[in-house]
């Protein structure tokens, strides 16, 4: 990949225009920007933080005048190297741009700067009786900006949806330096081309948010929950399959596999049984009297496919103890083997099983270790593969592993992602997914709109 | 720093996930990736593998960590973050990489008259009453640290009224009381450190002491990690709570305050040291007790290790928790610290906060009455 040196002249001139205090360029503090949570590096030249529009409309112009490529970048919790410098150049930090200007509570929207931390916009709107739906799990550490670049899921997206279902507008900085702003504040709108949404997902390509529009909706009164344990991972996803065909949509339907419950049972013991093949964690909610119901339902079905166990919690307590499986899952799979890969490739719900066996089948061909969680509901799964990056021999196999789950994925008519972004990681498979022409629609977009093709090269499209 | 190697695996099971953000109260007044343990282990990872000299960046990113040991919390892979920064800083140091001048000020101190701040040794005990400041032979010693000795007196004198009072035959090392060894070991020099515990074990030989009791954190926190093997080491408040089951300690006068108790690292996570210094607030008439949001384990630290080097840190980080406490409703902050009684005021004074901020001693030994 072609990495460009960003002249010093350049770099001075953001350092004025930002202040010294927020430009960092000592080689340990490139160190520090040159990754996010993949295990893609690159080494930027320098790492601003910006504090308005404006300051990051001027660096966009001196990058098209200078010719440097712009890495913007949240809290750098990515999961497909969205944020990393692969071409070297400046990694604009949005931390900066951390307030949350107006909570509607009359319209249901709030709009926030990019760096705002998802778990304190939900703490604010909570506080005022509202709720911001999409949960990715980094929540406690990522920011919105970043969520909303690669279209975060998380795991209520089967009732809720997920990022892009809440953007409503924006005001995003273009990679030419012009401000636009984009969308309403309204339910609906039907002016001109929809730019909100070309900007989600756009994963820091097309342009850089510095005000977002959220929508906001309100709490669902009451929650229930239940733990079903399964011997056979096909009987777990008959379950779900029987749940979505008897018109219950629950909030969550997670799922954790014979891999990942051994794991958990070794880290932390809960009590589920090792030889289980699959437990299904299942969150109903809404109307009380509706989410009871719906529980009812789902109970009756997880025992009709043969559930060994199904325990619905009584309180808050054992609602917390339900989850623990859960929230403990990729630590104990991460502590496992050194190195943990966390992938996301999503199929349709209902080819969750042929999915689930075919990446055992993948795991037993290059003999390495997969554990399976995840969003049973949306049928997005985490392929979690347990290995060493040191041993370069086994890496080698790791990778053609994962190479092959894609396309297993496609084939069963899914995609390479369902919540973490193409981004450097996985920019060579995209056209598998979207076709020749579609990469070459996709292209003539990023072209317009980035003629220099300034704004995080190497992402999406290997250049 | 090739003999790190043992380290390598650990280094390598860092995620980079981030999740150590929500934890580390230096990254969240910072907001800087070297001063996180992600960024901290990065850069050992290249000083190890040679992509990184031994620069007086990469001493910073390792010195401005608090040891806090909150970043293990969230960690998904659980990496000891605590002792790869503290291998890392004795590997610094033994390639020949100086301190700091901060930390350079407090090793001479300790060296030339056994305390960081480089006060007078001969004076150490001045704030003693005459029968206390020669040692005797007694199974209990109570041993004031640096902190207490040379500027915290009340806390020390605090301490003595209630033990006397309850009947404790206790001796006093005063002048010839030592450092504890804890400020060495937090800068990487082992050999000090080793040397200061040698010293001190000798003088509890002397003079038949078995049970070391000591209101001041840090010094409880060396002598559970160092010193067991020979002594049993006390929190003050633990044996307080101690005299209150047995009734010999008993509080009359009421101290009618809402009062948050702060778990500092050292008598916190470190020591596991969480009901203690709670029992004995409780026994005081009147008293209201209360919890941070973040308590016991989760505990997030004051700053203070960082008032001696990075004093604006550990100040912004001490302003938090005094904010925290504000929010409670709070109005009086108890510690069980010196260091973290010190760091909160001056992260109050700093930011312009009101809030009245004591050692549990101090509290307890008014509630005594006469």
């Amino acid at each position: 990949m072609p990495r460009s040196e960003v002249s010093a002249e350049a770099l001075d001139k953001i350092k004025n225009l930002v202040g010294p205090k927020h430009f960092l360029d000592s080689f340990e503090d490139r160190l520090c920007y040159s990754y996010d949570s993949t295990i893609e590096e690159a080494i930027p030249d320098a790492i601003c933080f910006p504090e308005s529009p404006e300051q990051i409309a001027q660096i966009m112009k001196w990058a098209n005048e200078y010719l440097f490529p712009v890495i913007p970048r949240g809290s750098g919790t990515g999961l497909s190297g969205g944020s990393v410098p692969v071409q070297g150049g400046v990694v604009m930090v949005l931390s900066r741009l951390n307030r949350i200007l107006e909570i509607n509570e009359e319209d249901f929207y709030a709009i926030v700067e990019p760096g705002v931390i998802t778990q304190t916009l939900n703490d604010e709107v909570d506080r005022r009786g509202l709720m911001y739906p999409p949960d990715p799990s980094s929540m406690m550490t990522s920011s919105i900006g970043g969520n909303v670049a690669e279209n975060a899921g998380g795991l209520r997206g089967l009732k809720y949806g997920v990022t892009k279902d809440y953007i409503m507008g924006m005001e995003v900085v273009t990679p030419t330096g012009e401000i636009v702003q984009t969308g309403t504040r309204t339910v609906k709108a039907a002016t001109g081309y929809n730019l909100t949404q070309l900007f989600v997902g756009s994963e820091g390509t097309l342009g850089i948010m510095t005000k977002i529009t959220v929508k906001l909706i309100p709490p669902p009164e009451h929650k229930e929950s239940v733990l079903a344990i399964f011997q056979e991972m096909g009987q777990a996803a008959q379950t779900v399959a029987d749940i979505i065909k008897a018109g219950v949509v629950p909030a969550t339907l997670e799922f954790l596999d014979h891999i990942t419950i051994n794991a958990v049972e070794d880290y932390k013991p809960t009590g589920l049984p090792r030889d289980a093949g699959a437990i299904l964690l299942i969150e109903t909610d809404g109307i009380k009297e509706a989410a009871i119901k719906e529980i009812g339902r789902v109970e009756e079905i997880c025992a009709r496919n043969g559930a060994i166990k199904v325990q619905k919690a009584g309180d808050e307590d054992e609602r917390e103890s339900i989850w623990t499986a859960r929230r403990s899952a990729l630590s104990a799979l991460a502590r496992v083997r050194p190195t943990t890969i966390l992938e996301d490739a999503t199929v349709p719900r209902s080819r969750i099983p042929e999915m689930v066996q075919g990446v055992q089948e993948i795991a037993g061909k290059y003999n390495i270790q997969i554990g399976n969680f995840g969003h049973a509901g949306d049928g997005n799964l985490h392929p979690t593969i347990l290995t060493d990056e040191r041993d370069k021999e086994e890496f080698a196999r790791v990778e053609k592993a994962i190479e092959e789950i894609f396309d297993l994925a496609l084939s069963l008519g899914g995609t390479l992602s369902g919540e973490h972004g193409i981004g450097s990681a996985k920019a060579r498979f995209l056209e598998r997914e979207v076709g020749t022409a579609g990469l070459v629609a996709m292209k003539r977009v990023k072209d317009a709109l980035d003629p220099n093709g300034v704004l995080n090269p190497g992402k999406m499209f290997v250049d | 720093m090739a003999f790190l190697d043992e380290y390598s695996e650990d280094l390598v099971r860092c995620m980079k996930c981030g999740n150590c953000m929500t934890t580390c109260p230096v990254y969240t007044v910072t907001g800087r990736e070297t001063m996180l343990a992600r960024g901290r282990i990065r850069l050992i990872k290249a000083a190890m593998e040679g992509q990184l000299e031994l620069t007086d960046n990469l001493r910073e990113a390792l010195f401005t960590c608090l040891n806090c040991d909150a970043c293990i919390l969230t960690c998904p892979p659980g990496v000891p973050v605590n002792e790869l920064v503290q291998a890392a800083k004795e590997a610094l140091l033994k390639q020949g990489k100086p301190l700091s001048e901060a930390q350079e000020r407090i090793r001479c101190g300790i060296v030339r008259e056994s305390n960081p701040f480089d006060q007078p040794q001969a004076e150490r005990g001045a704030w003693l009453p005459p029968d206390l400041r020669e040692p005797k032979p007694a199974k209990v010693l109570l041993h004031a640290g640096c902190s207490i000795s040379y500027a915290s007196n009340r806390i020390g004198k605090a301490v003595i009224r209630i033990l006397q009072k309850a009947g404790i035959d206790f001796t006093m090392l005063g002048d010839s009381e030592h450092c504890c060894g804890d400020p060495y070991v937090r800068m990487g020099d082992m050999e000090k450190a080793e040397a200061l515990w040698a010293l001190n074990k000798t003088a509890f030989d002397k003079y038949g002491v078995e049970v070391v009791v000591t209101p001041c954190a840090g010094c409880y926190s060396a002598f559970k990690h160092h010193y067991a093997d020979r002594v049993k080491p006390m929190h003050v408040v633990e044996l307080f709570a101690q005299l209150i089951d047995e009734g010999k300690l008993t509080f009359e006068k009421p101290f009618k305050k809402k009062v948050v108790y702060f778990d500092g690292c050292d008598i916190g996570r470190h020591s596991e040291c969480y009901e203690e210094p709670r029992k004995v607030l409780a026994a005081i008439p009147g008293l209201e007790l209360m919890d941070f949001p973040k308590n016991r384990e989760e505990s997030v630290c004051c700053g203070g290790p960082l008032l001696g080097s990075y004093p604006d840190y550990a100040r912004s980080i001490a302003a938090e928790r005094v904010r925290e406490a504000q929010a409670l409703g709070a109005e009086t902050i108890a510690v069980a610290c010196p260091t973290c009684l010190l760091n909160l005021k001056e992260g109050a004074q700093a930011a312009g906060l009101r809030m009245d901020i004591q050692d549990v001693t101090t509290i307890a030994v008014r509630a005594v009455g006469k």
